[in-house]
This record gives C-alpha cells, sequence and structure tokens, in this order.
C-alpha cells in the first residue's frame, strides 16, 4: 500500500534561516499530527508537502509522484488538499463565491457539479447557513472553516491543515475533531497545531519537529512515555527542571530529565513528552 | 423556520418570511403553487422547458420581489400574472413556432361539467369550444390570462395585428352564437 | 367562489385531457382555490418537482456575476474562466478606477506642455505593464498560496490575466490618448512600447522572479527615456520612429521566448 507521502533528508533554506534541516516523514492513512514550537518548520514543511515550495534537497515523493516533476505536480494536486495557516481571501467574496473559486482552480469547470459540491463541503465544516454572507462580515472562526471547506473540494486523498483549530472555541474544536476522523477512513490527513489534546484525541502517529528537525516520530501513546519517570508534582517549583508550571488545584508540575529524588512522580501526558522534547527554550504557550 | 411551521401559515404570511429572507418559505409556496402553476403554463405552451425555465424564474421573481406583493387579491394569482410573463420572456430566448391549442372533438358536457361552468345549457361553453384553435388561443390569452396584445402576439408567436383581427372576430362569432 | 372541482375532473385536467372552456373554467378556479392546489400538487410527479426546487435553490445560490464577469461571459469566454477572471486585481473596478484617474491626470498636464506630453506618454506606456505586474503579485492576489497548491495551471492563469487586462488597460490609455491637444502619430507612440515593454517582462519573468523583472524593465526604460531626451535634445526621443521600430522587433523577440519558456513561470515554486 503506497505511502501518501515519502520525505526523506529535505532541507529548505528561507532567507538566512535554515528552516528545514534534513526532516524525514512517512505518511499513511489516518490522521498524522505535526506538533513543534513557532519556527520549528512545520509550515515550512507543510508548504513543501503541498506542493507550493520546492525543497533545496532531499527527496520527496506525494501520492506516487516527485513533485520536482513538472508534469507530475497537477496530477497531485488534483487529489491534494491544502489549508493554509493564513489564508487570503478576496474580501469581497462571500463564502460560497471564495469556495466556488477554488473550485475552479480545483478544474471544476462544469457549474451545476461545481455548485453542489461547493455547498457539499460547505455543509460539512457547518457553514451552510452563513454562505452568501461576505467572507468580512464573518467571525475568525468561521473564517478557518471556510479555510477549512475548501480543502475538502472533491474529496482530496491528502490533506494537508496547517493549524485548523487556532482561533476555534472548544465546541467548534470538538466539531472538527468529529470531522476530521470522520474524513481519515482511506485518507492521509496531517494537521499541524498546538493543541496537544488534539494530537492526543486524532492522531494515530505524531512526529515532532524542533529546528527544522524531527525530534520524534511514533504514536502519541509512545510521545509521552518519552516523559516517563520525568514529571511530577510538588507543592512548591523545585530545581532541575526543564519546565515547571501551576496547576489548577494549586501544585506545580514539573517535566525534567532529572526529577528530585524523593519527587511525587505521576503519569505522563503526551504534552510532558512534547515539552521535554522541545526544551525550555522554545516553549509554545502550554495552554 | 422549520418547515412543520412554515406548512400551516397562510401565503401572505409566507410571502412575508420570504421577503425576510426565509428560504423555508419559499421552498413551502414552491411546493404549494408550482404544479398548478406548470399545468396552466404547459396548456400554453408545447416546449416543456420553456415551461420549467418559466416557473423556475417565476420562482427566482418571488424571491426577489415578495417585498413589493401588496397584498389583496390572491397570491395564486399574483403568481400567475408572474409566471405568464415569465413564460413569454423564456418563449423570446428560444426559437419559435407558432402553438395553437390542441384540437378536440366536442363532446357534449355532462351535467356536472354544466353546472361548473354556471351556465344551463351550455351556450358560452359550447360557443367558446366551436370557436377555431387559433381564435380559441388568443381569446385564453387576453381574456383569461389578462395578456396585453403585445404580450400576447409575444406568447403565441403571431403579429400583433394578427391577435387584435383575431380577438374581433372571436368577439363578432361568439355574439353572433349567442344572440 | 366558484363551486369546488371534483377530483376526477382535476385528475383529468392534469392529464392534458380537458379543453377549451372546460378548462378555463377550471383554471380560473384553481388560482384561488388552496384545496385545490393542494390536490394537484398531489397529482404531479414529485421527483420532477424536486428537481425544480433543487434547480432553484441552485440560482438563488450562485453568485451574481460582477460586471467584468457578465462583459467576458458576453465575449464568448466559458463560464468558469470568467469567473477566474473576475477576481483580477487588475481588473476591479478601484483598479481601473486608479488608471482613469492616473491617465486624466497624465491628459491635463500633456495639454499644458511638452513635457507634459512626455509624462502621458510615459504613463500610458507603463500602465499595461503595471495592470500585468499586478496580476502577478503575491501581496496582491490573497488567494495565491492556495492557487498554486491547485492543479489548475498557475502559468495559463497568469497569461490568461494578460490576456484580459493589456486589452483593458490599452484601450482605457487610447481613448485618453484621443482627448490629447492635436492628434496625430504621437497620440499613438505609447502603444508600441507599452506592449513591448509588457512581453520582455514576462519574457525576463521566465529568468528572474517576477518584480525584478518588471522593475527592472521599468527603471530601465525610463532612465533611456530620460538619457534619450536629454542626449539628442528632443524630449520624444525615446517615442521616435526607431524606437517604434526597436520595439516591434523587442515585443517579437519577447513573445518567442515567452513562447518557449513560459513553463518557467511557474512561481510558487521559489516563494
Amino acid at each position: 500500500m503506497t505511502l501518501a507521502v515519502k520525505a526523506a533528508g529535505v532541507h529548505k533554506r528561507l532567507g538566512s534561516t535554515h528552516a528545514l534541516a534534513g526532516v524525514s516523514l512517512d505518511l499513511g492513512d489516518g490522521i498524522t499530527g505535526l506538533l513543534g514550537p513557532n519556527g520549528a518548520g512545520k509550515t515550512t514543511l507543510m508548504r513543501v508537502l503541498a506542493t507550493v515550495l520546492a525543497p533545496d534537497s532531499g527527496s520527496v515523493r506525494l501520492l506516487g509522484h516527485d513533485p520536482a516533476d513538472r508534469e507530475a505536480r497537477p496530477v497531485i494536486r488534483r487529489r491534494l488538499g491544502y489549508m493554509p495557516q493564513e489564508p487570503g481571501f478576496h474580501q469581497r467574496f462571500t463564502a460560497f463565491e471564495f469556495v466556488d473559486y477554488v473550485a475552479i482552480l480545483k478544474e471544476m469547470t462544469a457549474r451545476r457539479e461545481r455548485h453542489d459540491e461547493v455547498r457539499r463541503v460547505l455543509d460539512l465544516v457547518g457553514l451552510g447557513d452563513v454562505a452568501q454572507q461576505r467572507i468580512k462580515a464573518l467571525s475568525g472562526g468561521m473564517r478557518r472553516r471556510v479555510a477549512l471547506a475548501q480543502a475538502l473540494l472533491g474529496d482530496p486523498r491528502l490533506v494537508i491543515l496547517d493549524e485548523p483549530t487556532a482561533g476555534l472555541d472548544p465546541e467548534q474544536r470538538l466539531r472538527f475533531r468529529e470531522l476530521i476522523s470522520r474524513l481519515a477512513q482511506d485518507r492521509s490527513v496531517l494537521i499541524s497545531t498546538h493543541q496537544t489534546e488534539d494530537v492526543a484525541a486524532l492522531c494515530h502517529h505524531v512526529v515532532v519537529l524542533r529546528d527544522g528537525e524531527t525530534v520524534f516520530a511514533g504514536a502519541p501513546r509512545e510521545l509521552a512515555e518519552v516523559a516517563r519517570d520525568r514529571v511530577w508534582l510538588a507543592d512548591e517549583r523545585s530545581a532541575g527542571a526543564e519546565l515547571s508550571w501551576l496547576t489548577g488545584d494549586g501544585r506545580h508540575r514539573h517535566v525534567g530529565n532529572a526529577p528530585p529524588a524523593h519527587a511525587e512522580l505521576v503519569e505522563p501526558t503526551l504534552e510532558d513528552g512534547y515539552l521535554l522534547l522541545v526544551g525550555r527554550g522554545s516553549l509554545a504557550v502550554a495552554a | 423556520m422549520s418547515a412543520s411551521l412554515a406548512a400551516g401559515l397562510s401565503d401572505e404570511k409566507l410571502l412575508a418570511a420570504v421577503a425576510g429572507g426565509d428560504r423555508q418559505a419559499l421552498r413551502v409556496l414552491y411546493e404549494r403553487h408550482a404544479p398548478w402553476l406548470t399545468l396552466r403554463l404547459a396548456r400554453r405552451c408545447a416546449d416543456a422547458d420553456a415551461v420549467s425555465d418559466a416557473v423556475q424564474d417565476t420562482f427566482v421573481v418571488v424571491w426577489k420581489s415578495a417585498a413589493r406583493y401588496q397584498g389583496g387579491g390572491a397570491v395564486g394569482a399574483w403568481m400567475w400574472g408572474i409566471a405568464i410573463r415569465r413564460l413569454i420572456d423564456a418563449l423570446r430566448r428560444r426559437p419559435r413556432r407558432e402553438f395553437h391549442s390542441s384540437e378536440r372533438i366536442d363532446v357534449e358536457p355532462s351535467a356536472e361539467e354544466q353546472v361548473l361552468l354556471g351556465v344551463e345549457h351550455g351556450d358560452l361553453a359550447g360557443a367558446l369550444d366551436r370557436l377555431s384553435s387559433e381564435l380559441r388561443a388568443v381569446v385564453q390569452a387576453t381574456i383569461l390570462d389578462g395578456l396585453t396584445s403585445r404580450e400576447a402576439s409575444r406568447l403565441l408567436g403571431i403579429p400583433t395585428g394578427t391577435v387584435k383581427t383575431r380577438a374581433m372576430r372571436a368577439r363578432i362569432q361568439l355574439r353572433k352564437e349567442m344572440a | 367562489m366558484s363551486p369546488h372541482v371534483q377530483s376526477e375532473l382535476l385528475a383529468a385536467y392534469a392529464g392534458g385531457e380537458i379543453e377549451g372552456a372546460r378548462a378555463y373554467s377550471i383554471e380560473a378556479h384553481v388560482v384561488e382555490c388552496a384545496d385545490c392546489q393542494a390536490a394537484v400538487a398531489r397529482l404531479v410527479e414529485p421527483a420532477r418537482m424536486q428537481r425544480g426546487w433543487a434547480d432553484i435553490e441552485d440560482r438563488l445560490d450562485t453568485p451574481r456575476p460582477a460586471a467584468i464577469e457578465a462583459a467576458l461571459g458576453r465575449l464568448g469566454v466559458p463560464g468558469h474562466l470568467a469567473r477566474l477572471l473576475a477576481a483580477t486585481p487588475s481588473l476591479s473596478v478601484s483598479w481601473l478606477g486608479a488608471v482613469t484617474v492616473a491617465l486624466a491626470f497624465a491628459v491635463i498636464a500633456a495639454h499644458e506642455s511638452e513635457r507634459g506630453l512626455l509624462l502621458f506618454l510615459c504613463v500610458a506606456a507603463l500602465l499595461p505593464l503595471a495592470g500585468v505586474a499586478a496580476a502577478f503579485g503575491r501581496g496582491l492576489d490573497p488567494v495565491f498560496e492556495i492557487a498554486v497548491a491547485a492543479p489548475f495551471s498557475s502559468v495559463r492563469l497568469l497569461l490568461l490575466r494578460t490576456a484580459a487586462v493589456l486589452p483593458t488597460t490599452i484601450a482605457l490609455a487610447g481613448i485618453a490618448a484621443l482627448t490629447l491637444p492635436g492628434v496625430g502619430w504621437t497620440a499613438a507612440a505609447w502603444l508600441l512600447p507599452s506592449l513591448g515593454l509588457t512581453v520582455m517582462s514576462l519574457a525576463l519573468a521566465t529568468y528572474v522572479a517576477p518584480s525584478r523583472a518588471f522593475g527592472g524593465v521599468t527603471a530601465g526604460w525610463l532612465a533611456i527615456v530620460v538619457f534619450s531626451a536629454i542626449d539628442a535634445g528632443d524630449r520624444l526621443a525615446a517615442f521616435d520612429s526607431g524606437a517604434q521600430v526597436a520595439f516591434v522587433v523587442v515585443a517579437l523577440g519577447g513573445g518567442i521566448v515567452l513562447a518557449l519558456r513560459q513553463d518557467h513561470l511557474d512561481l510558487g515554486r521559489t516563494l
């Protein structure tokens, strides 16, 4: 069974930054989460996988084709859905018009079928009632959903979503999770996110990037295991921790490689494993 | 509004809802009126595509101009006025051939039909039916459907002058029969 | 008012079996009777009515074409392409408005002095170029990233946009030129340069980044305009017959390069 994505040793410089420094990634069916702090290279990697950026070196195979081959690119793009981190919109478009525009770019020339498909994806993301409103007038969360809808046009085989849940409230995020897990059958979905709960709930495979390199690839359970015996609670802040924070019940949770001798060790979560890997220096908001 | 709620409302109330952008209300109006409008239009035009276009156009117009419905006078009649004019429009956009209302072997109306027509001995009904199909088509367009000569000429695909001549001949013949 | 119509009669009417005066009578009744309307509704095939409703919904959902899109449609451009082109920034009302204003000022200047005429000629020559450059602009086309990731060839989109923007801008400049004082060849002296500069920039954009191509060609040509004016002592030297011929050559040559190398315009890869 062909992997949707096979990438090895991908390098990409953007200006003076070495955004990707030899990233390797294999994506099969189902949902894969891409975690990493800001600047880790997630968006750059996603752009490369969405055929928007050409890597400087390394091998990339998408849906069995090489995107460096000019002829292969439309073939890949026909079965690809991409939701950028900051999608631009023609402000004067309505949600319907925007998705319709993208549908034309996805080569849906027959008007009636195209409109049916546009309605289908807008309904899928719960925007059926506001389809005729201008994007300008929609809230940030709704705009994200419009961007998500266009990524689902044409039922793509490979779906790449860059921070799809940013700006969504918990109820919307739950709805989004339901939507994505339904989609994941017979499809490869790659989601980048800061929300470790999304990853824990949705993904069967996780990849962690730091400074343009892969520091972890495996099951969510295994990511949690990275922090086995390295997470402890205490009433006060203790030394020797990479990170510590005050939890809701008034105690301090610590994550570190050298727990003190009689520390009260606790079950590690996926987030603990992630924090341990990316370290204090590049900490994203641990919310 | 919900489908069940809409189903119980009067046409006027539904129109008011449509004016406020309620698509469900339009749908109910469509379900109520599109069938009889389609049948009635089909009796004026053999081109089935023109008829369905006209019905579609009618409801798009209803959607856009629901606020302009003045009330008083049945919603049905208002819709028919829109529909027949949309049919004329649809026909104008197509290549045409002249339409005749089809011939029928005359059958004496049943007692029930006579009561229906409010006519005792079938005077007017019979006289109408004895008109040739071309004359009857003109009578239908100008009297029953309330079209102007110009509109009737467009619907039937004949010059305006011919409409007027035929209307006059029909009147003469009917008056002669009824006298 | 009229007595109710029996259901068999209605069924016969629905089946097209009733004609003439009897049909009129039925129709006159049905138009105002809700019960009979409902009875007729039961007699007509529901699938057909459903299809009709789906068509109506689609009509209501379908975005109203912008003026540009309708105009393109009338010119025979297929609907989906017209939609794409209508979203071109340099075909928007605001852009075209700005172009008109710029031309108006240039025309006024041209009426004042020969220097003003030179200004007009430069503006008229460069506006089409600016319009085409805007069609490339990442900054001006917000949907850029999504567009690159889509199968529709970005090159084709760019060239389609160029084909739409050029005639539009040239037409506007042409109209403005008609209002110049003392017509004659000078009034059209900007046309060949505008075509030549645009084609040359596009050809160059197959080698370097578009912004550099357009910027470089503009700067380079303006420099030539200034130097040739000083050198020859004639303000309009850069528009003389020699220059016109040169631009024909440039346009043809650039056109060939562009045709051969158009795939190199796939700029997404150089983000």
